[in-house]
């Protein structure tokens, strides 16, 4: 078995969207995170790694700066990778890394893997990020190193130098096979991702991180995107809660005041 | 502007040939896969040409693309989201280095640009982008109304080719066929519940009021309590009911923005600090199990 490679996002988290007073969207406002399904990617690179061996290496391009302002943010998410599961990790920060640009993302992510002394078996990422959720990195960076790509997987399995892995479609569940070297999303239903233990947590700090800019990297080049606005969707909602002595009393004033709304008839 | 479509559903075909001539493309070609290549004859009168291909191997797919991409150059690629042509189109973006977009609610054309509007951070925000041709973008369904199939027009066939990854076995999920989009009322299940069992709790309240139920994403496509097609969210379905109930469910955005439509949302939740709380119009702080039969028996009272 060669590397598992797992592609990570510190992402901007939808939780805690935060605007400016004119509604517009204070992206410098809002904390990032390991992005949700990138834990199940974790997940499921230990879980392969456990069974087959292997080296887990995560890759981590910084696509939110200000560096400054987001190496706490950033170590959090690494910590939290290398505590889940991945043994080394490469993260490429650099102020002039275009925010959100994918075109550059993965041109950065398929040239750490092409010029460093990876040799993967299976490169897995997220069917989609929190923030960004378009789904098209793996894709993007499979293209890019000429590799078999499969896309929105629920379950993957190994045998041989073949990866047979269950893809989830809208209306059907589709099993395909390829050899390794293979790139394959993950969806959030593969597995349930656990805790880490205080062990795993204690072990994480010491293992190896390595940090690059985009002068390690060939080929980057600027963006073609322009972003015009940025606003967040207000929630203009009564946020009343029913209160009462029991929850008989709830009941009926819920009754009540759904009746009074019209959407109800009794 | 050349513009290149491809779609695997007929409906999202005809859709985005609406889509292609509002943008105002003077040469329209589609790349018809899958269940969409059944129909190529019929969709051919609508489009300068019809590339066929039977296959809906997204590898194959892509190598289809990148042969019509290099012969034809068009400045606009389109479709519609759905998850096989999402693939095919992040190969050919890689590829050649194209911006992409996913989720497009509003496009429009300036000059060599493409403007369009989506939603980000699991759509608490929006955002107005704009990129050079060429480009691809992949609109939300229904974003615009689709077109009459019309026949009469070139179709070439494309063979499927030798692909890596292979298909080995289908088998379909078992699908309700509930219409929650079109639904009045809609009890949604989250992961309060503890058995799959208790959700009858959730269909007895749907029943009286004349509703339809459905779930969280967990409920629905991990647990499988549900049938998939009544998974609501951004990756599920979006509803606007007049009444949505949220039993059990947190308010994760993911979750949230696909039920923003409705016109009241009730939330169930014990833990008082749930997020849920600040998205709804009313919330009743309580145990599901306990609130439930309470809720159930005073209405069964009320109708007599
Ligand atoms: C890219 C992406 C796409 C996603 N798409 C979707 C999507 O389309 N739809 C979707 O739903 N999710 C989606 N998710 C997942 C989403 O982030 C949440 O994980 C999910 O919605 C949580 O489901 P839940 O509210 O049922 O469960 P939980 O978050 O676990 O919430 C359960 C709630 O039940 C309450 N509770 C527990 N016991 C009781 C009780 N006895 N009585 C009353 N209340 C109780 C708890 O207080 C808690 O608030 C997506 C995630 C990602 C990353
Ligand atoms: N900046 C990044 N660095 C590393 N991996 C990324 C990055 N952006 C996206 N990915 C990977 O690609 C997946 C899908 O991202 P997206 O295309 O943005 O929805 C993520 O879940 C990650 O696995």
């Amino acid at each position: 078995m060669g590397d598992i490679v797992v592609l990570l996002k510190a992402a901007l988290n939808p939780e805690m969207v935060r605007s400016k007073p004119d509604g517009t969207l204070d992206q410098d406002a809002i904390p990032l995170k390991l992005s949700d399904i990138d834990r199940n990617a974790v997940e499921e690179a230990a879980k392969l790694k456990q069974r087959l061996g292997g080296k887990v290496i995560g890759i981590m391009v910084l696509t939110v700066g200000p560096v400054a302002k987001r190496e706490k943010d950033l170590k959090m998410a690494v910590q939290e990778a290398l505590a889940k599961g991945v043994d080394e990790a490469i993260v490429v920060a650099d102020d002039r890394i275009t925010p959100g640009d994918q075109v550059q993302t993965a041109k950065i992510i398929a040239e750490v893997i092409r010029s460093s002394s990876i040799n993967p078996s299976i490169i897995l990422a997220s069917e989609a990020t929190i923030d960004e959720t378009t789904g098209q990195i793996p894709g993007r960076v499979a293209a890019k190193l000429g590799l078999p790509y499969i896309s929105f997987v629920r379950s993957i399995e190994v045998a041989g130098n073949k990866v047979i892995a269950e893809r989830d479609l809208e209306e059907e569940l589709e099993k395909v096979e390829a050899e390794m070297p293979v790139v394959v999303s993950v969806t959030q239903e593969i597995n349930q991702p656990r805790p880490p233990t205080l062990i795993q947590i204690r072990r994480a700090a010491r293992k190896p991180q390595k940090r690059l800019g985009v002068d390690n990297v060939k080929h980057v080049i600027g963006t073609k995107r322009v972003i015009l606005e940025r606003r967040i969707v207000s929630i203009n909602r009564k946020q009343q809660i029913i209160e009462g002595s029991n929850l008989e009393e709830i009941a009926d004033k819920l009754i009540d005041v759904l009746e009074k709304e019209g959407v109800i008839k009794l | 502007m050349r513009t290149l479509i491809v779609a695997e559903y007929v409906r999202d075909a005809l859709e985005s040939v609406r889509a292609a001539k509002t943008l105002g493309s003077d040469k329209v070609l589609l790349l018809a896969f899958g269940p969409t290549a059944l129909e190529a004859e019929n969709l051919s009168g609508l489009v300068d040409k019809v590339y066929a291909l039977s296959s809906r191997n997204p590898e194959s797919v892509y190598n289809s693309l990148r042969s019509i991409y290099e012969e034809e150059e068009p400045g606009l690629i389109i479709g519609v989201v759905s998850k096989n042509v999402k693939d095919a189109l992040s190969r050919l973006a890689g590829a050649y280095d194209l911006p992409m977009s996913t989720e497009v609610v509003e496009v429009s054309v300036e000059g060599d640009s493409v403007k369009y509007r989506r939603g980000i951070l699991s759509e608490r925000a929006y955002s107005v982008e704009k990129v050079p041709m060429p480009a691809i973008i992949l609109l939300n369904p229904r974003v615009f109304e689709p077109e009459e199939a019309k026949p009469g027009g070139e179709v070439v066939k494309l063979e499927e080719g030798n692909t890596r990854v292979k298909s080995i076995g289908i088998s379909r999920k078992q699908l309700s066929g509930v219409k929650l989009e079109e639904a009045e009322i809609v009890v949604g299940v989250g992961r309060g519940f503890k058995k799959k069992e208790d959700l009858k709790l959730a269909f007895d309240l749907a029943e009286l009021l004349g509703g339809q139920v459905g779930g969280s994403r967990p409920i629905a496509a991990d647990f499988k309590w549900l049938p998939e097609d009544a998974w609501i969210g951004i990756s599920g379905k979006r509803i606007s009911p007049k009444l949505y109930m949220a039993i059990g469910i947190s308010g994760a955005p993911q979750h949230m923005s696909a039920v923003m439509g409705s016109k009241v949302i009730v939330a169930v939740n014990k833990d008082k600090n749930a997020p849920i709380f600040k998205q709804a119009d009313y919330g009743v702080v309580a145990d599901l199990y306990q609130f439930l039969p309470i809720l159930i028996k005073k209405i069964r009272e009320r109708k007599g």
